[in-house]
């Protein structure tokens, strides 16, 4: 690629590119997200290219195959997306390719078995604007995503891409830009949600010899992919917004440090970078201005404690990933002790676009107290899994059931996780929460990066809490005694509490330590850490009770208090829970009632898993 | 210059410099404020949260009431702190009864833990014997020394204070800076037949030419001639016998005064005068 | 354990600028080359980045990426994420610790395999997950983690 030194060269080449796009008959995109390469999508793509060369519908002849980033219904995947027509085709397989490559390709027909069968009106969706999945999303953040190579700078420039970083540095003076995130409202997307025109702002007035600019790519929430998803489906838009954020605070250096075990994001990032600068997007004097930024990438070594800003900060420097006191906040005394702005992926990605459509367009969107939109990954227990982009305000009610198709055959909403191991759980009847940074907190969760995780009444509160805890023992850095010591107690009391173990006043005694911990340690971490033993307690503490009192798992979940029996009446005999089963506990003849022999039972559940009739249960 | 601000502890007016930690302010006041993990030769670090206070403060639009950490917490015009209130000695005995029971066999934190009401830890005990609070000051020390042999290692529930690998610490001096500020007094360290060893390793002694005394390493020397520029004559002798030879020189120089010589003269022969 | 060859570490030390800021990178680049960062490294290490051996190892123990012993041939990581924990991850750790005999985070004496449990590999979408030298294969059910591991194919694998 050429070094860009005008706006005008920008508009140049992405007419240029825009004219070349036009004379492309059909574009088949394979989407390698996350969730489609762990379908084995990279084969399908091959197998797509090989047929269209082998079929003589390459490239030569004004075809394309591109390798996308996450399209987001992964639950469907792996996807083929072919335009134009929006053509959708889902769970792919290789053996796929020829047909589709000759019907759909190179004919103008459409391979009926591959289309999505929306199971409300048991009807095929030909392109997937018509699947509900999709048609109830408004997407920002994402919007580039999947329809884009992301190793290509080209197309990126080609879908709009650097034009708000132009409109930017040659239309507006940094303090304008500061202004108009400002009025926007945007809100840090990494889970904390303090207004980015805010920080932009405490940034530059605060006295340093150099500032920084960093993207944290580290969501270290184990349950959340958006972040990833963006890094690797879209490179160029976190890119574009890091310029502008560091030209409305006159930073010259900004690092993005993603997490080591997002190695396809390190990958992208990093090219990405390094074709920006190629094109002049990037280094001295961006698109001949006199404006200089430039980005290092930053790999994380693996702790989750670096998704805290001053751990995240000592980490790019270097150093082991302890947290600071934030009585001096970062943004006035960050990385090297220079004020410094950070943001999410999402929030960076979020600022090209407020940019170019502006603040009305943007406050159109969303709450007041939370405008715009918000990008979950939906997973758990729930049909539609995948990555979502939706308008902030929205019911938790319509993100699971509207979008995510609800749970599956025969099971029933137990509660939803948001916020990672900071957030909570929310039950039932908190279903209808506007889905916001205040409403979530309040309710006593937290909006968190953005990940959601729905459980079913196969989830045992108490041990999704003692998950957590134990997540969070592993994840403290241990430099304050309140986190390392306390949480280390909060686990051993939960772990009493799925044991049997667990004597009346635990409950009191966790809610004490938990009181501590959260006022008196040093970092978010620690301050956030009880919340998800706290949110359970508060919504499900008759299940506590059943464990304590009765010594009972009433989901089946903790072993030593749970023994699965087969109800008699339900079970049909039909012998799968006997195969199934690894230690042959089980007796039963064909069709006649199965029972389980509770000496040699492991209590693995693997019978109730495979039962289509719900005959195993947990016996009271 | 830095500016004064008004601060209020516990109900009364302190006129302070702006930006003074708010431990400093009550230590030199008078008001106690327990600490484990602070010492005046090092950076303040808050990582034993003993020092809690509340304090109330405005921030963007309401008034906050928050506990915070005495030793990083910076004066600022109208703060209003508590230094004992019942949220703040409740979260100081939760943490002194964490402590207690990850070092059970501790005197020290024994006794601070019983004057603030915890005479036994209501959590499950630490197997293991040594006493590390892990407050940190023996690595500061060590970095701030300039060895830098000791460091944390792992994290979270696991994370203890280490040499690499566990093993003795090539860049250690034996200078026991170490062991000397550790307030639980774990690290062991002993002294016999002109060696001393802690951390595993062994230091040769150099004797002193006076009295044949030993307290300083071969390390200790060479390093504080190899990076602050002394001469290696510095620590023929010992610091007493130094003592001892300069007021024999002093008491001499008088004695010839008084037999009619010159002047009084300062000491000499004896290198820098120390401290 | 025969010592490694270190002819490889100063290539990668030439690609890092001399400072502390290097350091994490560095050691990246070591577990990558090596699967583990070898002893014999930490004070050349330590000497380009401008820090003590106690610092490198301080950072090394820190950080989930680095091992300070060889990892085995084969690299099998379970995904202990939230939703792969609420879709039965458990249950696929407890398969594999019994078929290889092996703890998690811990390497066959032979060398040939470790397994690991990971916090999140952000496959939430396909839970449960399992990482198998840095593939990811979704949806893995617990009557086939097994033969995946031992590199045969899945009923349900695509194709």
């Amino acid at each position: 690629m050429q070094r860009l030194t005008s706006p005008d060269a920008l508009e140049k080449l992405r007419a240029e590119l825009a004219g070349k796009r036009q004379a492309i008959k059909k574009t088949v995109f394979v989407c390698c997200g996350p969730g489609c390469l762990a379908n084995g999508s990279r084969k399908i793509a091959d197998a797509i290219g090989l047929q269209m060369e082998k079929q003589k519908v390459d490239a030569s002849v004004g075809y394309r195959r591109c390798t996308t980033g996450c399209h987001g219904f992964c639950e469907q995947g792996p996807l083929v997306i072919v335009q134009p027509g929006d053509i959708f085709y889902c769970k792919v397989k290789p053996s796929d390719a020829a047909t589709i490559v000759e019907r759909t390709v190179k004919g103008d027909e459409l391979v009926e078995r591959l289309l999505y069968l929306d199971p409300g009106t048991k009807q095929r969706c030909k392109a997937f604007t018509e699947i509900p999945f999709y048609a109830k999303q408004t997407r920002v953040a994402l919007a580039r995503i999947g329809t884009l190579d992301p190793t290509d700078l080209g197309n990126a420039i080609a879908s709009g891409g650097y034009a708000s970083l132009a409109k930017a540095l040659f239309t507006m003076k940094p303090d304008q830009v500061i202004d108009l995130v400002d009025r926007s409202g945007l809100r840090g997307k990494g889970g904390g949600g303090f207004l980015t025109g805010r920080k932009w702002r405490s940034c530059v007035k605060a006295p340093g010899d150099r500032r920084y600019v960093i993207c944290n790519g580290d969501e270290g929430d184990p349950g959340a992919f958006m972040d990833r998803a963006t890094m690797e489906g879209d490179p160029h838009c976190v890119i574009e917004g890091m310029i502008i954020g560091a030209y409305a605070v006159g930073s010259h250096e900004g690092y993005v440090y993603v997490r080591e075990e997002y190695p396809l994001a390190v990958e992208y990032m990093q090219l990405g970078v390094d074709e920006a600068r190629k094109a002049g997007l990037l280094g001295d004097n961006i698109l001949g201005s006199d404006f200089s930024f430039d980005i290092k990438i930053s790999r994380g070594g693996g702790a989750f404690v670096c998704g805290e800003s001053s751990a995240l900060m000592r980490s790019v420097e270097g150093k082991v990933g302890e947290p600071r006191a934030k009585y001096i906040h970062s943004v006035e005394r960050g990385l090297w002790d220079q004020p410094t702005v950070l943001n999410n992926v999402e929030t960076w990605a979020t600022v090209p676009v407020i940019v170019q459509k502006g603040v009305d367009w943007f406050r159109s969107m969303g709450t007041k107290g939370s405008p715009g939109t918000k990008a979950f990954s939906l997973s758990g227990q729930v049909r539609n899994t995948g990555l979502i982009e939706v308008p902030m305000g929205v019911t938790l009610r319509e993100v699971i059931f509207g979008i995510g198709g609800g749970l599956f055959k025969r099971r029933t909403f137990k509660a939803v996780q948001t916020g990672g191991p900071s957030g909570g759980c929310l039950p039932e009847d908190k279903l209808d929460l506007a889905v916001d940074f205040d409403e979530l907190t309040r309710a006593g969760s937290m909006m968190g990066s953005g990940g959601m995780i729905v459980m079913d009444d196969r989830a045992c509160m108490v041990d999704v809490a003692r998950y957590f805890t134990a997540f969070l023992v592993d994840e403290s850095c241990g430099k304050c005694v309140p986190c390392r010591e306390g949480t280390k107690q909060l686990l051993a009391l939960l772990t009493d509490i799925t044991h049997g173990n667990a004597t009346e006043d635990h409950l009191a005694r966790i809610e004490a330590l938990a009181a501590t911990i959260m006022q008196a340690s040093l970092c978010a971490l620690g301050k956030s850490a009880p919340n998800p033993v706290l949110s359970t307690l508060k919504q499900f503490r008759q299940e506590y009770l059943s464990h304590i009192e009765k010594k009972r798992c009433p989901a089946g979940v903790c072993k030593p208090l749970t023994r699965f029996v087969i109800d008699e009446e339900t079970c049909t005999g039909c012998g799968l829970c006997l195969k199934a089963c690894p230690v042959d506990a089980i007796r039963g003849e064909k069709k006649k009632p199965h029972t389980i022999e509770p000496s040699k039972c492991i209590t693995c559940a693997a019978c109730r898993e495979v039962c289509p009739v719900d005959a195993v249960e947990v016996a009271s | 210059m830095s500016t004064l601000v008004k601060i209020k502890i516990d109900e009364k007016e302190y006129e302070v410099p702006r930006g003074r930690y708010l431990l400093a302010i009550c230590q030199e006041n008078g008001i106690p404020i327990p600490t484990l993990c602070h010492h005046e030769s090092v950076e303040p670090w808050g990582g034993c949260r003993l020092c809690v206070v509340e304090f109330r403060k405005k921030r963007w639009d309401s008034w906050w009431t928050e506990l915070a950490t005495a030793c990083l917490y910076p004066a600022e015009d109208g703060l209003c702190v508590w230094t004992r209130s019942e949220k703040v000695m409740k979260a100081r005995r939760t943490i002194l009864d964490l402590l207690l029971a990850r070092c059970p066999g501790s005197e020290v934190i024994t006794k601070i833990a019983a004057e603030h009401g915890v005479y036994q830890t209501s959590f499950a005990k630490r197997e293991g014997e040594d006493n590390c609070i892990l407050c940190g000051l023996c690595t500061r020390v060590c970095d701030r020394v300039g060895a830098r042999a000791i460091a944390t290692a792992l994290r979270g529930a696991l994370k203890e204070v280490s040499t690499p690998f566990g093993e003795p610490p090539p860049d250690c001096l034996g200078c026991l800076s170490c062991a000397h500020v550790c307030p639980t007094h774990t690290i062991g360290h002993t002294e016999a037949d002109g060696k001393r060893t802690v951390w595993g390793r062994t230091f040769e002694l150099v004797r002193c030419s006076g009295c044949g005394a030993a307290s300083v390493t071969r390390e200790q020397v060479e390093y504080a001639v190899r990076t602050k520029n002394l001469s290696p004559e510095y620590f023929v002798k010992c610091d007493a016998c130094k003592r001892r030879e300069s007021a024999a020189t002093f008491a001499g120089l008088l004695f010839d005064e008084r037999k009619g010589g010159e002047g009084p003269v300062g000491p000499t022969g004896s290198g820098p005068s120390h401290e | 354990m025969k010592t490694p060859d270190l002819t490889k570490l100063d290539t990668i030390l030439e690609r890092h600028e001399a400072a502390e800021r290097s350091l994490i990178q560095v050691l990246q680049d070591v577990q990558k080359e090596y699967r583990y960062l070898p002893r014999e490294a930490f004070e050349k290490v330590g000497r380009h980045c401008g820090v003590s051996v106690a610092r490198v190892y301080s950072t090394a123990t820190f950080y989930k990426a680095f091992s300070l012993v060889p990892q085995g041939e084969k690299l099998v990581r379970v995904c202990a994420g939230t939703a792969c924990h609420v879709r039965g991850a458990g249950l696929l750790l407890d398969e594999l610790e019994r078929a290889l005999s092996l703890e998690p985070g811990k390497t066959s004496p032979d060398g040939k395999i470790t397994l690991k449990t990971v916090n999140c590999v952000g496959a939430c979408a396909m839970a449960p997950c399992v990482m198998i030298d840095g593939e990811a294969h979704g949806n893995v059910k617990p009557g086939e983690v097994v033969t995946l591991v031992k590199g045969g194919r899945r009923d349900a694998a695509a194709d």
